[in-house]
């Protein structure tokens, strides 16, 4: 079976940051990941993660500040709840809200980082892939 | 009903509340249809059945008439609702409008699986109770089992979709100008049968908070797609966290547009947290 493929989104102000530090630090980190720096995790459309969805990639995790933390109005706030409601979607069509991953952290969390993208690949690799859902065409290669 | 309905209409043309009367007509050709009736004396051929929801279209009239213009809408439950959605998102202007709400037999609850089959503001017509779309055989079908189960079941459906957009264009709500559904950057154009994930799910999701539960989008769909059934769940975790249900009330807007701290007490579950305070952390 192929490795999963992860999508991160990453606040620029927190999750980026960590992400930034982790490489920094040399920790070893599985390579089927790639991130994607936003202003604010709330910026982070739930059509995109659909998209990347249906582009092939297994799962999406984005990355916010802390509750309390948010630069922009505690913007992160609202993006839970948007979140929390996408979940519900997954699971009632069987794409399982586990394959999304919101998480919070702050500008050190080197290590919370490499935890949080091991734990989630161990996740997505024992779910069956979406086949079924993904068209012939439009997959991201 | 049906004469109680009249009545009210035609005192409302008579004292001049409004402009016209927005409802269903019965035509020469025995055909029903909807019908503007502005003459007191054209109301004898107003009918109350089929289920048409009026509210996309009671939209439109008020948009191309002069701005003092006033219409009444003879609407159901759910025709109410998606009107009130409606003014909440500043497509109607509140004082344009006026509502004859009349309520729905239980068959026709029991066909649309609504659970709150009459309007708030009830003018003609006995409440009946709502029926709880969750025991119903048919959704359980698709809402019960495993994850594998659910999605194999649910391709099969979708795969039926030829892309009329007759979901989107029935739905009392789905106003949005441009649609992202005709974005090549979010679902590929001139693909049959949409893309299952972004079409449907991009749709499904954009009225989480505002789908009222009409189940105009499934009526539509020429190849019968259970549509609605993807709302339920959303509409579910809404009611449950939040107490929010849509098109209740004009005043109450949608949940998701407001931060955690300001919700009323609720239990309920914060997602992970990452505890900064970590030994492992070398800080």
């Amino acid at each position: 079976m192929n490795e999963p493929r992860i999508l991160v989104f990453a606040c620029r102000w927190c999750g980026l940051i960590g992400a930034d530090a982790a490489g920094k630090k040399r920790i070893s980190l599985p390579a089927r990941f790639r991130v994607i720096p936003v202003e604010c995790a709330a910026l982070v459309e739930t059509d995109a993660i659909l998209r990347a969805l249906a582009g092939g990639i297994d799962g999406v995790a984005i990355l916010g500040c802390h509750i309390g933390g948010c630069r922009y109005n505690n913007a992160n706030q609202t993006a839970i709840k948007r979140m929390e409601l996408l979940k519900d979607l997954l699971d009632t069509t069987g794409i399982g809200s586990n394959r999304l991953l919101f998480s919070f952290g702050t500008a050190h969390e080197d290590y919370q980082f490499e935890e949080i993208i091991k734990n989630f690949f161990d996740e997505l690799a024992v779910l069956s892939p979406l086949d079924p859902w993904l068209a012939p065409f439009g997959v991201i290669s | 009903m049906l004469e109680k309905t009249k009545d009210i209409a035609k005192q409302i043309l008579e004292e001049k509340k409004a402009g016209g009367i927005f409802g269903l007509m019965r035509n020469r050709w025995n055909v029903v249809q909807p019908h503007m009736f502005e003459d007191p004396a054209e109301l004898d051929a107003l009918v109350l059945e089929p289920k048409w929801l009026l509210a996309k279209l009671a939209m439109s009239i008020l948009r191309s008439s002069p701005e003092n213009y006033k219409l009444a809408v003879v609407c159901r439950g759910c025709d109410e609702r998606a009107l009130i959605e409606l003014i909440k998102r500043n497509q109607i202007e509140k004082e344009r409008i006026l509502t004859i709400g009349i309520a729905c037999s239980q068959e026709q609850a029991a066909i649309c699986l609504c659970d709150r089959p009459y309007p708030a503001k009830l003018d003609a017509g006995k409440k009946v109770s709502g029926v709880d779309p969750f025991q119903d055989e048919r959704v359980r079908e698709f809402l019960i089992g495993n994850d594998k189960k659910r999605m194999e079941k649910w391709a099969t459906v979708l795969k039926r979709c030829i892309k009329c957009y007759g979901c989107r264009n029935s739905c009392p709500i789905c106003v949005c100008e441009p649609c992202k559904l005709e974005d090549d950057i979010w679902v590929q154009r001139g693909a049959v049968p949409a893309e299952m994930i972004t079409f449907h799910l991009i749709r499904a999701f954009h009225l989480s908070d505002t789908c009222v539960a009409c189940g105009a989008c499934q009526e539509a769909c020429p190849v019968n797609i259970p549509l609605l059934y993807l709302q339920l769940s959303m509409r579910e975790t809404l009611k449950e966290k939040y107490g929010y249900e849509a098109g209740l009330n004009p005043e109450v807007k949608s949940p998701i547009l407001s931060v955690v701290f300001e919700e009323p007490d609720t239990d309920r579950e914060y997602p992970a947290w990452i505890n900064s305070l970590r030994e492992k952390d070398g800080y």
